[in-house]
C-alpha cells in the first residue's frame, strides 16, 4: 500500500473516526489530567499525586470499588446465565414465542431511574409485596425491604434491566447454530447440558463476551439504581464520584474515582472475556 | 434377528401433514438399504424416526428386537451422517471424531486407537488438527463418516450425504462409503433421491412415494421389474402406455398391436418398456414400430430420441450412437420379454 492510498484511507475515515477519537479521547484526557492536578476549576494547576494518594487511602473508595466490582460482576454473569436458557428455549419459533420474546425485551425500553421508582413502589412499606405478606399472614407489620444492606434490590434491578439485553445478543447467536449440528451432538451421545457446554456456548462465545463486557461496564458505572434502591452503608463508584464533587468541590479526587472506574471497567471486561473463553476451552478438552 | 424394524409406523406433523403412513420395514444386520424417493416422500422423516429425532405418531421401532420407539437419539445404537455434514465448526478434525467416544466415556487409549485408525481409513491423517472449514466438501464428508463410525454403531444412517458434492467426487465418496460399510460390517440406511446412487450402492432399495412404500427389492429387481408406474418412471427412464387387452398375448396400444410374453394384468394401468430395450435394424415381425422422431438429444454414449404417438406422452428411445446417424423416421422392435405391466397412476 503506497502512502497516497494510506492517506486517502485516513482522510476517508477521519469524519467518523476522528469525531469518536476526539470526543472520547478528550474526555479521557481531561479526566486523567485532572486526577493529576491539571484542569483545576479553582486554584493553581500543577502536577500532583496527592489526589490519587488521598483517594486510594480512603476506606470509602476501596469499599466503593469492591462494591461496584461485585455488582458489575453479578449483573454481567447473572444476566448472561438467565438469558442463555431463554435464548435456547426461543431458538425455534413456536406459537406465542414472538410475544414472549417481545415481553422479555420490554425492560430495555424502561429508563433505569423509572425502573428503580417502580421497584420502590413494589417493595416499599406500602408496596404490594408487604401488603401481600400481611394479607397471607407471613408478617403482622410491613418489613423494610428498601435499600437492603445486601444490595439484593440493586442486583434484582440490574438483572431485570440487563437480562433482556443479553437475551437480545444471545438469541441471534443461538439461532445461528444449525439444527443439524445440535442433532449431531445429540446423536453422538451429548445430553442437554453437554450440548450447551460443548456446542452452544463455544459457538456463541463472542455474543456471550459482548454481553458480559457491555453489561459489566454499564453496571460498574451504575448511579440511578444505587441512589434509589441501593444500600445506604456503601456507595457505588459513580455515587462516590458525585459525592466528592458535590460535597466539597473536590473535582480532582472525583476525577481519580472516574479514572479508577474506567480502569475497573476495562480490567473487569478483560477478565470476564478471557475467563469465559478459557473456561470454554477447558470444557472442550473434556 | 433384524437390525432395525419399523412396524406400522406413521407420522403426522402438527400442521396435519401426513409424512408417513403404515411403514413396515425390516432391515437385516450388515445390510445396505436405500430409502429412495422424490422430495417430500417421507424418506428423511423415516430416517429421523430410526435415529430418534422424531417420534412416530403410531407404530413402533425395534432395534435388535428391543422396542426403542421412545428412546432418545443419544440412547440408541445408531449414528447419523447429515446432509450438511453437521461438523462442529469450533473443533478440529480429531476433536470432531473423538466427540462421540468422549461423550460415551470411552477410555483414552481406546479413543486414540479409534481416532488414528479412522483417520488412516478416511485418509485424513495430515488434516487432524485442521478446523472443518479448512477442508473440502469431500474431506468434510469423510470426517462426518469417521465421526459416526468412531461410535462403533451397529446402524449408520445417511441423510443424502453426497448431495453437496460434485458428480466426480460423489462417485469416489460413494465407493468409499460402501467400502467402509463392508469393512466395518455395520448396517446402513441411506436416504437419497438419486436413483443411480441407490442402484449402485444398495443391497435393497425401498422406493417411497407420498409417505408409503411403493416397492422393496434388490436394485436389479426394482429396475427390471417395477411393480408400479411410479417406480418405473422414477427409477431410470420408462415409457408408459395405456393398453387394451386383445387376447392373452396381444394388447392394443398407441404404438399399435404388441405381443407380450405373458397374459396382461387386467388390474394394471400401463404397459411399460425401457428406452434401452428397443432393438434397431429389425424391420419385420411382431412388435416392429415405425415412428417419426419428434426430438433428439445427444447424451454422449447414446442419443435420446423422442417419438410422439397420438394421445399418449412422448415415448423415449436410446439410439446407440451419435445424433448424426438418426433420420426423421425410426424403426425399432420391442422384445416381448421386456414389456411389463405396472399398476397405479402417474404423478
Amino acid at each position: 500500500m503506497n502512502w497516497r492510498r494510506t492517506l486517502l484511507i485516513i482522510a476517508l475515515l477521519t469524519p467518523g473516526l476522528g469525531v469518536i477519537v476526539i470526543m472520547i479521547g478528550s474526555v479521557f484526557y481531561v479526566a486523567v489530567m485532572q486526577s493529576f492536578g491539571f484542569y483545576n476549576l479553582v486554584g493553581e494547576e500543577s502536577f500532583s499525586l496527592e489526589h490519587w494518594q488521598k483517594v486510594l487511602d480512603s476506606k470509602q473508595f476501596s469499599r466503593a470499588l469492591r462494591y461496584s466490582a461485585y455488582i458489575a460482576t453479578v449483573a454481567a454473569i447473572g444476566s448472561v446465565t438467565l438469558a442463555y436458557p431463554i435464548a435456547i428455549w426461543l431458538r425455534r419459533p413456536f406459537r406465542g414465542s414472538l410475544v414472549i420474546s417481545a415481553l422479555l425485551k420490554a425492560p430495555l425500553f424502561v429508563p433505569g431511574l423509572v425502573a428503580s421508582f417502580l421497584f420502590l413502589n413494589v417493595i416499599a412499606f406500602h408496596g404490594i409485596v408487604n401488603q401481600f405478606m400481611m394479607w397471607i399472614g407471613v408478617t403482622d407489620a410491613p418489613i423494610r425491604l428498601q435499600n437492603d444492606r445486601g444490595a439484593w434490590g440493586v442486583v434484582f434491578l440490574q438483572l431485570w434491566k440487563n437480562m433482556p439485553f443479553a437475551l437480545l445478543l444471545l438469541t441471534g447467536a443461538v439461532q445461528s447454530i444449525s439444527d443439524e449440528v445440535l442433532d449431531a451432538a445429540r446423536d453422538l451421545g451429548a445430553g442437554s447440558f453437554a450440548r450447551f457446554r460443548k456446542i452452544i456456548a463455544p459457538l456463541t462465545v463472542q455474543a456471550m463476551q459482548a454481553a458480559l463486557i457491555i453489561i459489566f461496564i454499564g453496571a460498574a458505572g451504575d448511579f440511578a439504581f444505587q441512589v434509589t434502591a441501593g444500600p445506604t452503608n456503601v456507595q457505588s463508584m459513580a455515587q462516590y464520584m458525585v459525592f466528592l464533587k458535590d460535597s466539597f468541590g473536590r473535582w480532582n479526587q472525583a476525577a481519580v474515582v472516574g479514572v479508577s472506574l474506567m480502569v475497573l471497567a476495562l480490567c473487569g471486561s478483560l477478565v470476564l472475556a478471557v475467563l469465559s473463553r478459557a473456561l470454554l476451552r477447558s470444557g472442550n478438552r473434556w | 434377528m433384524t437390525a432395525l424394524r419399523s412396524i406400522d409406523v406413521s407420522k403426522v406433523f402438527e400442521d396435519g401433514f401426513t409424512a408417513l403412513a403404515d411403514i413396515t420395514l425390516s432391515i437385516e444386520p450388515g445390510e445396505f438399504v436405500t430409502l429412495l424417493g422424490p422430495s417430500g416422500c417421507g424418506k428423511t422423516t423415516l430416517l429421523k424416526i430410526f435415529a430418534g429425532f422424531y417420534e412416530p405418531t403410531t407404530g413402533r421401532i425395534e432395534q435388535d428386537g428391543k422396542d426403542v420407539t421412545n428412546a432418545p437419539p443419544e440412547k440408541r445404537d445408531t449414528a447419523m451422517c447429515f446432509q450438511s455434514y453437521a461438523l462442529f465448526p469450533h473443533l478440529s478434525v480429531a476433536e470432531n471424531i473423538e466427540f462421540g467416544p468422549k461423550q460415551n466415556k470411552v477410555n483414552r487409549d481406546e479413543r486414540l486407537t479409534r481416532l488414528n485408525d479412522l483417520l488412516r481409513q478416511v485418509d485424513l491423517e495430515q488434516h487432524r488438527h485442521k478446523l472443518p472449514n479448512k477442508l473440502s466438501g469431500g474431506q468434510q464428508q469423510r470426517v462426518a463418516l469417521a465421526r459416526a463410525l468412531a461410535m462403533r454403531p451397529s446402524v449408520v444412517l445417511f441423510d443424502e450425504p453426497l448431495s453437496n458434492l460434485d458428480a466426480k467426487l460423489r462417485e469416489s465418496v460413494r465407493r468409499e462409503i460402501r467400502g467402509l460399510q463392508r469393512e466395518f460390517g455395520f448396517t446402513a440406511i441411506y436416504v437419497t433421491h438419486d436413483q443411480s446412487e441407490a442402484l449402485a450402492m444398495s443391497d435393497r432399495v425401498v422406493v417411497l412415494n407420498g409417505g408409503r412404500i411403493e416397492q422393496i427389492g434388490a436394485p436389479e429387481e426394482v429396475y427390471q421389474r417395477p411393480d408400479t408406474a411410479f417406480v418405473a418412471d422414477f427409477i431410470g427412464s420408462a415409457n408408459l402406455l395405456p393398453f387394451q387387452r386383445v387376447d392373452d398375448h396381444v394388447v392394443e396400444t398407441a404404438l399399435g398391436r404388441l405381443t407380450v410374453s405373458g397374459p396382461p394384468d387386467d388390474a394394471a394401468g400401463f404397459l411399460c418398456w425401457r428406452p434401452e430395450h428397443a432393438q434397431y435394424g429389425v424391420t419385420e415381425g411382431d412388435n416392429v414400430v415405425n415412428a417419426a422422431v419428434s426430438e433428439l438429444a445427444y447424451q454422449g454414449s447414446y442419443t435420446d430420441l423422442h417419438i410422439s404417438p397420438p394421445g399418449v406422452p412422448d415415448q423415449r428411445l436410446h439410439w446407440p450412437g451419435p445424433a448424426s446417424g438418426v433420420s426423421d423416421q425410426v424403426t425399432f422392435r420391442l422384445p416381448p420379454e421386456h414389456i411389463r405391466f405396472v399398476r397405479g397412476k402417474l404423478g
